[in-house]
């Protein structure tokens, strides 16, 4: 079992957030910008984490939830008149709904979080292949429907004149208090019982653990945790559209985690300050700026290199110490064999 | 029986280590052409370890194996397979969906002599006839003796110049392994050089020209195909110190 | 009438489904991966063919040929360190290879998309007792027939089959045996380059606007019915990729056409239901032991 280890787990995170919040609070605006972006990132990456990183199962669908949480924030920080115009369509609850920003972020967490268990329900049943196929579909579902269901949202259109209350101090805020959470949820003992069934499924169920149910806890609060960095997205960039949560983005978050390292706080803030860092930095070269001039698309490509290039060389990101699970030998051959595709190939 | 002849079969200061625990130390036999040698011992000895070492399904640590004086130590399985070591493996293994002969073509797929494919058919055929009976029907539906005379069927034609088998016995009813044995003894006359790894210490010891007895990874005893019947020895070298 | 025609349709577009599921799911038994980067095939060759619309049909087929076994070579070799990873890694990594790649054909070819029609005459619909059938669905039915059978043939039929298959089915004993897992590996991949080169012919006949997500966009589909249909087994995955070919095309006929949008939300959730409900896959005969916990 992975040994957490105390309180620096999660000091060390914050304080590399609450770093990069400062030094982007004294950044020039449009750098600042950037800093905010890296930030959000980090709060959608962190819950993605909590997920991922506790259950070792593959999430493609995640970013399902940061979508409804931004067009839910969004739907509700926008004035009746305006959302008509674009979408006459709507169901009356929600044109008629305006709120403020905290409230906004609450119904976005909501709305992530209940979608999240929705789907959780039917689905943490299913693991490796047949979940990241499934997590996939509800991935296609989404945007599918969102973009083309005309009476919840803008559908193609691009939802507009959101409320930008994403400063420094809400998206520091926001993305400390999810990494607050995510490490509370970790210590726990629904977190901890969770992270015992990913080393060894058969040995958790046969001690009682219910394998489904701690799944479903912890899908349920990655969704809420998505959704709530969803409504941090919209009012960072005072709009949104289908296509700003989808593939791109599905992406980019799990590059994000898995070069950071899947399996600790430490390597999902990591690997999403740095993945930032480096995807703004190849974005300005793309323009031209910084003397290097890189052709359109480049950036994708460089990514998506790194991206690879750590899945097939450090599996475990690069935070991690070693490159291979730290499991013992003995208990390694337990675990091969109770598991039913046993790994017989490595030569 | 061979002595001056150079070994075909030779397993030098062999260590293989699952981890930080080594399953076999130091381990040294030989096998001559034509030869049968068995390996005893109680569970966990590292009796299949050596053939998978053998086989190079494993990397030893330490040590070497050679066939014909060749050093084939970290070689990979098909290698192995293709310079003339058959294996058939514990728990038989065959392709319970493809038929019979299909199981059997793929033992061709080791073998080095072009020719002679015929002549072995029959042969193997011969020695085998259930497997003759069943040729056209899935492998599946052998009973497990069957299914053992097919694995040894198909190592046969490889054409190996050694055949091992990893506990041939296992999971067979004693009449059924008699059986078994007798077909071994015939496979033996016929020139085949067999290796043999056995949980019926007996059965082996009394088959083969010499029996090695493991114990723990080490090599404790070789025995004579009389010291058989010597059950005191067996025992002392089985959980002796 | 109506219903023969949508039905002669979704053979159409299922036997090309086939032909990409045919070819997934061989590589996947030879070596366990399942691939998301099998759709950059499909792009590579109609951007092969979209370079080479000056030029002679011939020559244009046998570089569409060419380059998507030569991709399909590269992404063997490309895939090794994964040999012994754990499915979920193997999607995610494929993943990022998938994203990699259309990245690369957005920075050479932009995402406008580019024409790279051909053999536009197969486009033309023949009059077959008052149905109208196109001979491109004709083409596809007959060249998926055709392949699907070859390679059935080939498995069962030659060494080099008899090997694919032992080492789908048992890797280690296969390797004891003898069997050079190497070389039918990259045999399975040489196969699943053929077919699909095939199935993208047929594609680029239909729907000749090559984008960089060409492939991905079909694949995603194949891919899923080749997990639905039961990954384990060649015949149960392409039958598979062949129903999510059939289903889609019969949907998208037989929809409303202001419910047709929601389309990919049908499929996908039938998708997640079959997952559900049979985790080892539609098509399978056994009980295949699958991670389900």
């Amino acid at each position: 079992m992975s040994r957490v280890r105390g309180i620096s787990e999660l000091a060390g995170p914050v304080l590399l957030l609450a770093l990069v919040a400062l030094a982007g609070s004294v950044a020039s605006r449009s750098v600042a910008l950037e800093f905010r972006s890296a930030l959000v990132s980090a709060t959608i990456v962190i819950a993605l984490y909590v997920f991922v990183g506790n259950s070792g199962v593959v999430s493609f669908g995640h970013v399902s939830f940061v979508a409804v949480g931004a067009f839910a924030a969004g739907l509700v920080s926008v004035p009746e008149a305006l959302k008509l115009s674009v979408s006459p369509e709507l169901y009356p609850f929600i044109a008629r709904a305006e709120v403020g920003n905290a409230a906004s972020l609450a119904i976005a967490a909501a709305v992530g979080g209940v979608y999240a268990f929705l789907v959780g329900v039917p689905l943490m049943r299913l693991s490796g292949l047949a979940a990241g196929i499934a997590t996939f579909a509800v991935l296609e579902i989404t945007h599918n429907v969102l973009r083309n269901w005309p009476r919840i949202g803008p559908g193609a259109k691009t939802l507009s004149l959101v409320p930008e209350t994403s400063g420094f101090l809400q998206v520091t805020i926001g993305a400390v208090a999810v990494a607050v959470i995510a490490f509370a949820y970790q210590r726990s003992r629904p977190g901890r019982l969770l992270r015992a069934a990913r080393e060894d499924p058969a040995a958790a169920q046969g001690s009682g653990v219910n394998i489904h149910r701690q799944r479903l806890v912890a899908f349920t609060l990655s969704g809420a945790l998505a959704g709530f960095g969803g409504g941090l997205l919209v009012h960072l960039l005072g709009s949104i559209t289908t296509e700003q949560v989808y593939l791109d983005l599905t992406f980019i978050t799990l590059a994000m985690l898995i070069i950071g390292g899947v399996s600790s706080l430490w390597g999902a803030v990591v690997g999403a300050l740095l993945v930032s860092g480096l995807n703004s930095f190849l974005a300005e070269a793309e323009k031209g700026i910084g003397g290097l001039d890189l052709p359109t698309g480049a950036r994708l490509v460089t990514l998506g290199t790194l991206m690879a290039a750590v899945l097939l060389f450090r599996p475990g990101g690069i935070v991690s110490r070693a490159q291979a699970p730290r499991v013992s030998p003995a208990l390694a051959r337990r675990l091969a064999s109770l598991r039913p595709f046993a790994r017989e190939r490595a030569s | 029986m061979s002595e001056r002849a150079a070994p075909l079969l030779e397993v030098a200061g062999l260590e293989v280590r699952y981890g930080r625990v080594a399953a076999v130390r130091d381990l040294s036999f030989a096998v001559g052409r034509g030869e049968a040698v068995a390996l005893v011992g109680p569970n966990g000895a590292g009796k299949s370890t050596t053939l998978h070492a053998v086989m190079g399904l494993v990397r030893p640590a330490r040590g070497d194996v050679r066939l014909g004086g060749r050093s084939i130590a970290g070689l990979a399985p098909e290698a192995v397979a293709r310079s003339g070591i058959a294996l058939v493996p514990e728990g038989r293994h065959v392709f319970p969906h493809f038929t019979v002969e299909e199981n059997l073509r793929l033992g061709l797929v080791a073998r080095r002599a072009h020719d002679g494919v015929a002549d072995d058919l029959r042969r193997v055929y011969r020695l085998f006839p259930a497997v003759e009976e069943f040729r056209g029907r899935p492998a599946g539906l052998l009973s497990g003796g069957q299914q053992q005379q097919l694995a040894i069927a198909r190592g046969l034609l490889a054409a190996p110049d050694v055949l091992l088998l990893d506990e041939p016995s296992l999971g067979l009813a004693p009449t059924v392994v008699d059986a078994v044995f007798e077909t071994l003894a015939e496979v033996r006359a016929g020139g085949v050089t067999v290796v043999l790894v056995e949980q019926r210490a007996q059965l082996a010891a009394a088959f083969a020209d010499r029996t090695h007895v493991l114990a723990n990874g080490e090599l404790r005893l070789t025995l004579g195909p009389g010291d058989a019947e010597d059950t005191d020895l067996l025992t002392q070298a089985y959980f002796g110190s | 009438m109506n219903a023969l025609q949508t039905v002669v349709d979704a053979v159409a577009l299922g036997s090309l489904f086939a032909l990409v599921a045919m070819g997934i799911a061989l590589i996947f038994g030879v070596m366990r991966l399942v691939n998301f980067a099998h759709g950059e095939l499909l792009t590579a060759g109609a951007y092969a063919l979209f370079l080479t619309t000056e030029l002679p049909l011939a020559v244009s087929i046998a570089v569409l040929f060419a380059t998507v076994i030569a991709f399909a070579l590269a992404t063997e070799v490309a895939v090794r360190p994964l040999r012994a990873a754990s499915p979920a890694a193997m999607l995610v990594t494929t993943f990022a290879l998938s994203f990699l790649l259309q990245s690369v054909f957005l920075l050479v070819w932009g995402s406008q998309g580019d024409n790279a029609g051909i053999l536009p005459e197969l486009n033309r619909a023949a009059d077959v007792g008052g149905l109208r059938i196109r001979w491109v669905t004709v083409a596809s039915i007959g060249v998926g027939a055709l392949l699907l059978v070859g390679t059935a043939l080939l498995l069962n039929r030659t060494t080099i089959g008899l090997e694919m298959r032992a080492a789908a089915h048992d890797f280690r004993t296969a390797r004891l045996l003898g069997v050079r897992t190497n070389r039918v590996i990259r045999f399975a991949f040489l196969l699943a380059g053929v077919l699909a080169a095939a199935a993208t012919l047929m594609l680029v006949v239909q729907r000749p606007l090559v984008t960089p997500v060409y492939g991905f966009q079909l694949v995603i589909p194949a891919l899923v019915g080749v997990v639905v249909g039961g990954l384990d087994r060649l015949t149960s995955a392409t039958l598979g990729g062949f129903a999510v070919g059939f289903g889609t095309s019969v949907l998208g006929d037989v929809l409303p056409s202001d419910g047709r949008v929601f389309l990919p939300s049908v499929v996908f959730a039938l998708v997640i239901v079959v997952l559900l409900a049979r985790p080892s896959g539609l098509f399978t005969r056994a009980r295949t032991v699958v991670e389900r916990v």
